[in-house]
């Protein structure tokens, strides 16, 4: 036999009880070329061009999935920054363009596109002005547009007149979705120190440096880490633990390594990264808080909780290094709060503060992610919590982000149920202050001195 | 200069009733749609129109010459192989029945290994796949056998095996 049975069974446990799956296969397409001075021209090219491209991107995942008998769960599409595209047309509203990437992506049958991007970490041009103004309506108009922004890097420092109209925009696109209990703000992103190849939504986009069209794997696989740290027990010391995390998000990647490969074989195009990050599912068992806690906290947010995760994403980045020599993307663990069932418990039991999801995010792969406050935090209170975690990022030269759901009519303490892959969440408390001045001044936090490094 | 899109506005805007554009042009849906119901054709100088093959761009040739220069990890097996493993109640005649459905298809056998625990068995076996095999004909003859009261059978390539457990 060329493998054990040890070997066939472990791999076979992984899929079908451990939910070893690839969580996304992104199509990164570049539209530069569909810009026009007609913004109707423009959105009848972007159609046709995500159209042409992507149209057999599900069947090639989903033969793939057959194949190798590993679930591909979503396939998306990225694209380049709309307002990059949508700067010839000197149109105000944008709306149009989110509405013609939606058909596309409703016609090819992928769930999600993202791209509806602006870059701001400097300052903003007409264009990307437009695009912001246009976010509520798109959002709330379209199923499947994802919208990203860029608003601070270690380079460029902090754009805070762009965070306060972040903060207005996540308001705005609330309230519009106020029905759906601020879900919109689910598809609602922005950045520090972006990542240009993430095949993860809502920050899925393909930036100016990647190429006409790139295949993206993201790998997942929560389930997988957190049955071979219980296999492990509690006595192996934090070596052993770092070392199974490794050996087992070697294996999880070489995964996303075989699929990516071939769907860019399949596709006739360019393979661009796996991202290896620990992506939770409401599902029982797919969740990252449940790993934090068999490394060793009580529950997740008790003392000792960024500890374990710095050293879960670290052992996640090692072991995924060794099996890809692709590994980009954002890559490490994903707290997302309403997508995690261990995390939602963890709010439930009041273990988790938003306090504390603040220090978790100086050592995980992103940020605040799918954390819902009430629908009536004043704007200023949003500015302050974007900020920090943009200065996070800036000046540990990471990536963070942001991802706040302000749900209408909806205090803290109360539960908001999104559905799907979105989850259930606690409504948390932001505190009783602002930094009302802080918003008020605008302008720039210059770039820190790790920025000077030529 | 060839035109990479024609669209709905290019066609109102053409001025006559037969446009002819380049073998690379991709001509809008909107555009087509346009078009058939004034009345005006569209094709290319060889013959009628029809969505040319995407072109993913400079990069994605120099990705096809360099895929299959990536080392594979190898299982030690020559060609393709395949891994079919099956699980449940243990009873007479469970190999024979998977066994019968390769030797119908012409699967060679390279290897069985089976265990039973407490009335249940699991099984694996290995197969040697060639060119003239249908993978997911074989895939789904293999996963009508048994049932959920009675086992359960599946076929997985072996490549994610050699991925997984082989540098």
């Amino acid at each position: 036999m060329p493998f054990s049975d040890r070997e066939i069974l472990e791999t076979v446990r992984m899929v079908e009880l451990e939910t070893l799956d690839i969580r996304t296969t992104t199509l990164g397409i570049n539209l530069l070329d569909c810009a026009d001075p007609s913004l109707e021209n423009t959105c009848e090219k972007v159609y046709t061009k995500i159209l042409h491209h992507a149209k057999n991107l599900v069947e090639v995942a989903d033969s793939i999935g057959a194949d190798y008998g590993v679930p591909i769960v979503n396939k998306r599409i990225a694209v380049t920054p709309i307002s990059l595209i949508a700067a010839a047309s000197n149109s105000p509203d944008l709306v149009p363009i989110a509405r013609a990437m939606d058909a596309a992506a409703s016609e090819v049958g992928v769930d999600y596109i993202g791209g509806f991007t602006s870059y701001v970490h400097k300052g903003f041009s007409k264009a990307d002005w437009a695009l912001f103004d246009s976010i509520p309506e798109a959002l709330s108009q379209t199923e499947r547009v994802c919208a990203s922004l860029s608003l601070a890097s270690t380079r460029a420092g902090i754009n805070m007149d762009a965070v306060v109209r972040f903060s207005e925009v996540v308001q705005a696109t609330a309230e519009l979705t106020r029905e759906t209990g601020g879900l919109g703000c689910a598809k609602l992103v922005c950045f520090c120190n972006v990542v240009e190849d993430n095949p993860f939504v809502a920050g899925a986009h393909i930036g100016i440096g990647e190429p006409e069209t790139v295949l993206n794997v993201g790998v997942s696989g929560p389930g997988v880490v957190r049955a071979a740290l219980a296999k492990l027990g509690a006595e192996p010391d934090l070596v052993a633990v770092a070392e199974t995390i490794k050996r087992t998000a070697f294996k999880i990647t070489r995964v996303g390594e075989l699929v990516g490969r071939e769907a860019a074989k399949r596709l006739g195009t360019t393979f661009g990264i796996v991202d290896v990050s620990l992506a939770p599912t409401p599902a029982i068992g797919d969740s990252v808080a449940d790993i934090l806690e068999l490394i060793g906290v009580d529950v997740t947010g008790a003392p000792g909780t960024t500890a374990a995760l710095a050293l879960l994403t670290d052992a996640v980045k090692k072991g995924g290094a060794m099996a890809s020599s692709r590994v980009g993307g954002l890559s490490g663990a994903f707290i997302p709060v309403s997508e995690d069932e261990g995390m939602i418990e963890a709010v439930r039991k009041g273990a988790l503060s938003l306090a504390k999801l603040e220090a978790m995010t100086t050592v995980c792969s992103v940020g605040l992610d799918m954390v819902a406050v009430p629908g009536d935090t004043p704007i200023s209170v949003i500015t302050g919590i974007v900020a920090d975690q943009m200065a996070i990022g800036m000046v540990n030269n990471k990536t963070t982000a942001v991802r706040i759901i302000p749900v209408p009519g909806k205090g803290p303490g109360e539960t908001v149920e999104w559905g799907g892959l979105l989850g259930t969440a606690i409504v948390q408390d932001p505190g009783q202050f602002a930094a009302e001045i802080f918003h008020r001044r605008g302008g720039r936090i210059p770039a820190p001195l790790q920025s000077y490094r030529n | 200069m060839s035109r990479q899109y024609l669209t709905a506005e290019d066609v109102e805007n053409a001025g006559s009733m037969e446009i002819v554009v380049d073998e690379k042009t991709i001509v809008t849906p909107q555009a087509l749609e346009v078009a058939e119901a004034a009345g005006i054709s569209i094709r290319t100088a060889a013959g009628s129109y029809s969505e040319p093959t995407p072109d993913r761009g400079p990069d994605a040739s120099f990705a096809m010459r360099g895929l299959p220069q990536l080392p594979e990890p190898s299982a030690g097996t020559p060609g393709e192989g395949g891994i079919v493993t099956a699980f449940g109640k243990n009873r007479q005649g469970v190999l024979a029945e998977i066994t019968g459905v390769l030797a119908e298809l012409g699967v060679g056998v390279l290897d069985v290994s089976q265990k039973v625990v407490g009335g249940h068995f699991h099984m694996v076996l290995s197969i040697e796949l060639t060119n003239s095999h249908d993978f997911r004909d074989l895939q789904e003859r293999l996963a009508c056998l048994g049932g959920s009261d009675d086992y359960l059978v599946q076929l997985m390539h072996d490549r994610v095996f050699r991925f997984m457990h082989r540098i």
